[in-house]
């Protein structure tokens, strides 16, 4: 293409992928602007797998222990895994990016769906690394047919939001249907530029719609360092897919897996979940009626109004019919889309879109978490979060903290520049969304994220730090996810304890604490604290997705001993990773995997300085009544368990008084849960893994030993 | 549309149509390579093959399944990302695969197995074409 | 009085089934593990089951969503 302005080009001969492994990572210096291919070694693969795991490894090495988010070492570093690209088995192309977050300085790891990961494996790379700034925005093109790595400049005029840019691309890029179903776009957008909390857009060709859709790298602000290191978009071309891309050691083991759970899909979901049908947003009103869901900035956990945005109400909206998996072959086929929906406000107001979602998390984040419970509001705000490159999870807590802030009077329209920011104020949380996008007025604030504007309203704005810092629902510089943990100890350490952040990837304990009652013991709950994260933290090391575990199970499975565990599909994905790899396994050492590259990112936040028990601290509104009103709310409750757990007779005490015996309480018994859970993972009172642990572990890396020792 | 129809009564079990099958469409001898399954239950034979319902295409990721101008419904092998969801979501389990094909295989009424058959217990018959898949997706 | 999940004590009713158990609680998520006293009572059962006085009956949600 002749008005192809190439910076530089790298030729290489495309490996056969082995076993699930191409055996080699892409590593791209957008300063210098050089390509080289690294070795995958037989010390990765054993020790960290792929995906996260690799992940972390690359940008461990790329980075310094002072490494800041927008210093020109930082990298994004995104892989899928070794099953990543399998077609046979549900949910089997998931991939993980990873940098060091502006809003934590730490690591984040980030999953998302889509083409990329496994097409650039098939293109000849188990992952690439992005490091360095360039002078202008650039394009980075992966041919996996040609064998061709190419830096190029990127036009003046071509867009930046990834509902314009993606087809640009795929216009420059794709000279065929073909073409277009082969390549896959990582991009941010306008929104990434000037906030914080950007995401990555991770795309794939859907054949039925015959238009681009999108998956999100949410967490952390990856799609902010994309922008910041003037990255427009990371394009890839595979050569192809098939059932044996991946050149599987077992393809019969593969394939008698995968047809059996695509019919315990077929046979279950109708009646369970009904992913198929409206995906993850199943779960509103489930969590409404246990009284779960966040409402009013995580003050309550249920609504009236819920129904308004339940999951009847998108599978009504959501195109029924259609296969909505974001991999080849997954039948739990969750990524549904509402189409030929009309934009009301902003930039691309009357455009008929196609609106890749929601999910649970943007229903809960944006809607009721906000008070809005407009289902066409949360669709255009979950809109333009994606195509502006904005992660709707932090922004539906973070907007939910500002709503609190306004009502409370720390905000007015003053300072938000005449925004109505009350709780339910769809228009409010657009305008502030539109401004992140031009980089303007309030938005330039809250796009911040909340840590920094917990800082800033308390520096500026007179705000009570006390109340601030009870009400921002973020721990270590990330925003929480959508659950209420306020009744659920092991949730809030399932929260406190994740090494990125508060993100529910990890740890989802809520009903068997809070509601079966299956963990009454610190004990229990520290068991739970290591088994579940470890188990779910396998998926990002293969290249899986953790819904179909879960979300669609067959019955006979409540007969089993360890229901909650559902062993037969731990089984299925065995079977899978034997299958693809060669390597026989068993369910210790898929939970050893996972220990490994787990207290690996623990000592890479060591590190980076934000590691220790200090940085396990939660916000106490993750914890418990912060003001009078939620206290009320609940009250019988309240009341009921200063008596159990006290001994407490609440008719003799003021609310105040009853209020201060229940911080006072649950702050205490956070803390004794986090010395159950440092006991049970080895490591120390101030949450440092041991020497005795990573040697048992096999992660006593001289890099790593230097780092823990400085602290034991 | 022309499909398979089984008499179970003038089966003996000699499982021919599934050599013949296998021989045909994968140039062996291998009834696990067979588009239609014969099966004795309890004294009593039954076959196993496509009926051509058609529910299978709307499940597939790459439109690789769809039915042809005779009402057959044919699989595109070289759009076939050898996923198996059609193995899955079949009614009837008459989608079926072997370890050593990605892609997965279904009976295309080609009269093959009816020709060979020496008790006369499979004819090719002329039926209705459905007009939509009975499933949903 | 029966004990549920090992932590809460609720009234009893003669002619309590599990399905009317279930929906005082709100209890709406249909994957769940109902024993009384131990023994697993089938989805087919909970409208015709009755729960006994002084009994220990376990809810187990087997969800792990999101």
């Amino acid at each position: 293409m002749s008005d192809r302005n190439i910076l530089t080009e790298f030729t290489y001969e495309r490996p056969t992928v082995e076993r699930g492994y191409a055996g080699q990572t892409l590593y791209v210096d957008v300063s210098d602007r050089r390509v080289a291919a690294r070795p995958v070694t037989a010390m990765m693969k054993e020790k960290f797998v792929g995906g996260r795991g690799f992940d972390l490894w690359l940008l461990w090495n790329g980075v310094r222990d002072t490494t800041r988010w927008n210093d020109p070492e930082n990298e994004i570093v995104i892989s899928t895994g070794p099953c990543g690209g399998t077609t046979q088995y549900p949910g089997s192309g998931k991939s993980i990016a990873v940098t060091i977050s502006p809003l934590t300085g730490i690591p984040i790891d980030s999953n998302v769906g889509g083409h990329f990961g496994p097409y650039l494996k098939f293109a000849g790379w188990d992952a690439i690394e992005v490091q360095g700034k360039a002078e202008k925005d650039v394009i980075i093109y992966i041919d996996g047919q040609a064998g061709r790595v190419t830096i190029e400049e990127a036009p003046a005029d071509a867009p930046t939001d990834t509902h314009l840019l993606g087809p640009w691309l795929m216009a420059r890029y794709a000279q065929s249907e073909e073409d277009r179903e082969l390549t896959s776009i990582v991009s941010a957008g306008t929104g990434a530029e000037h906030a914080l909390m950007g995401c990555l857009n991770f795309s794939l060709y859907d054949r039925r719609r015959r238009a681009l859709r999108y998956k999100q790298a949410g967490r952390g602000g990856i799609g902010t360092v994309l922008r910041d290191k003037k990255v427009k978009a990371i394009v890839v071309r595979s050569p192809g897919v098939s059932g044996d891309a991946n050149h599987p050691a077992d393809l019969g083991r593969l394939q008698a897996t995968g047809a059996e759970m695509h019919r315990e899909v077929r046979t279950f979901d109708d009646k369970q979940n009904r992913m198929r049908r409206r995906g993850t947003p199943y779960l509103v009103q489930i969590m409404d009626d246990y009284d779960l869901l966040p409402v009013h900035n995580f003050k309550f956990g249920s609504h009236p109004d819920t129904p308004k945005i339940n999951g009847d109400v998108w599978e009504a909206r959501m195109t029924q019919g259609l296969p909505d998996g974001c991999w080849y072959g997954c039948t739990v086929s969750c990524a549904h889309a509402v189409d030929g929906f009309e934009l009301k406000t902003g930039p691309y107001k009357g455009e008929k879109v196609i609106v890749d979602g929601p999910e649970y998390e943007t229903v809960a984040g944006v809607g009721s978490n906000c008070g809005i419970f407009d289902p066409d509001a949360i669709l255009e705000i979950n809109f333009y979060c994606d195509t502006y490159g904005i992660d709707t999870i932090s922004f539906g807590t973070a907007m939910a903290f500002a709503m609190e802030c306004y009502e409370a009077g720390i905000l007015d329209k003053d300072k938000t520049g005449g925004i109505d920011l009350s709780f339910g104020s769809a228009a409010g949380a657009l305008e502030v969304l539109h401004q992140m996008s031009r980089g303007e007025g309030f938005g330039l604030i809250f796009g911040l994220g909340i840590r920094r504007m917990q800082d800033y309203f308390i520096e500026h704005f007179g705000a009570d730090p006390g109340f601030v810092r009870d009400i921002g629902m973020q721990a270590k510089g990330l925003e929480y996810s959508e659950y209420l943990t306020k009744e659920s100890l092991a949730q809030q350490g399932g929260y406190g304890l994740t090494n990125k952040g508060p993100q529910h990837d990890e740890a989802w304990l809520i009903f068997m604490d809070m509601v079966n009652n299956e963990l009454p013991t610190f004990e229990d709950k520290a068991e739970a604290l290591h088994y579940f994260p470890m188990w779910r933290t396998w998926f990002g090391l293969c290249g899986f997705c953790k819904l179909p575990w879960n979300d669609v199970v067959d019955p006979k499975n409540k007969l089993t001993p360890e229901p909650q565990k559902i062993m037969h599909h731990v089984e299925n994905y065995r079977q899978i990773f034997m299958g693809v790899t060669g390597l026989e396994i068993t369910y210790d050492d898929m939970i050893t995997m996972s220990e490994r590259v787990y207290n690996f990112q623990r000592v890479f936040n060591i590190r980076l300085g934000h590691g220790l028990r200090a940085d396990d601290a939660v916000p106490y509104r993750s914890v418990g009544p912060v003001t009078v009103e939620e206290y009320e709310s609940r009250a019988a409750r309240y009341d009921s368990q200063l008596r159990e757990w006290l001994g407490l007779d609440p008719t003799t005490m003021t609310v105040e008084e009853k209020m201060a015996a229940h911080r006072k309480y649950r702050q205490e018994r956070y803390e004794k849960l986090i010395d159950a859970v440092y006991k049970r993972r080895g490591w120390t009172e101030n949450g440092v893994p041991t020497l005795e642990k990573l040697r048992a572990l096999g992660m006593d890396l001289p890099e790593v030993v230097a780092v823990v020792e400085k602290h034991l | 549309m022309k499909v398979l129809s089984f008499i179970p009564e003038l089966c003996v079990g000699c499982h021919v149509c599934e050599e013949v099958c296998s021989e045909t469409w994968f140039k062996v001898v291998d009834p696990a390579r067979s588009r239609i399954r014969i099966i004795e239950k309890d004294g009593s034979m039954s076959a196993l093959y496509c009926v051509q319902a058609g529910d299978c295409i709307a499940v597939c990721p790459v439109n690789a399944l769809s039915r042809n101008k005779q009402g057959i419904v044919l699989l595109k092998k070289k759009e076939c990302v050898g996923c198996l969801s059609c193995v899955g979501f079949c009614p009837y389990g008459a989608m079926f695969f072997h370890p050593d094909e990605t892609t997965p295989f279904k009976c295309v009424a080609c009269g093959k197995c009816a020709e060979a058959c020496p008790a006369g217990a499979l004819e090719i018959v002329e039926v209705e074409t459905p007009s939509a898949p009975g499933v949903q997706a | 009085m029966i004990r549920i999940n090992n932590r809460d004590e609720i009234d009893w009713e003669e002619g309590l089934t599990v399905a009317a158990l279930l929906e005082r609680l709100r209890y709406s998520y249909p994957h769940i593990i109902v024993t009384i006293d131990g023994q697993v009572v089938h989805t087919e059962e909970y409208e015709s089951r009755l729960i006994p006085d002084g009994s220990n009956v376990r809810l187990i949600h087997l969800i792990a969503g999101g």
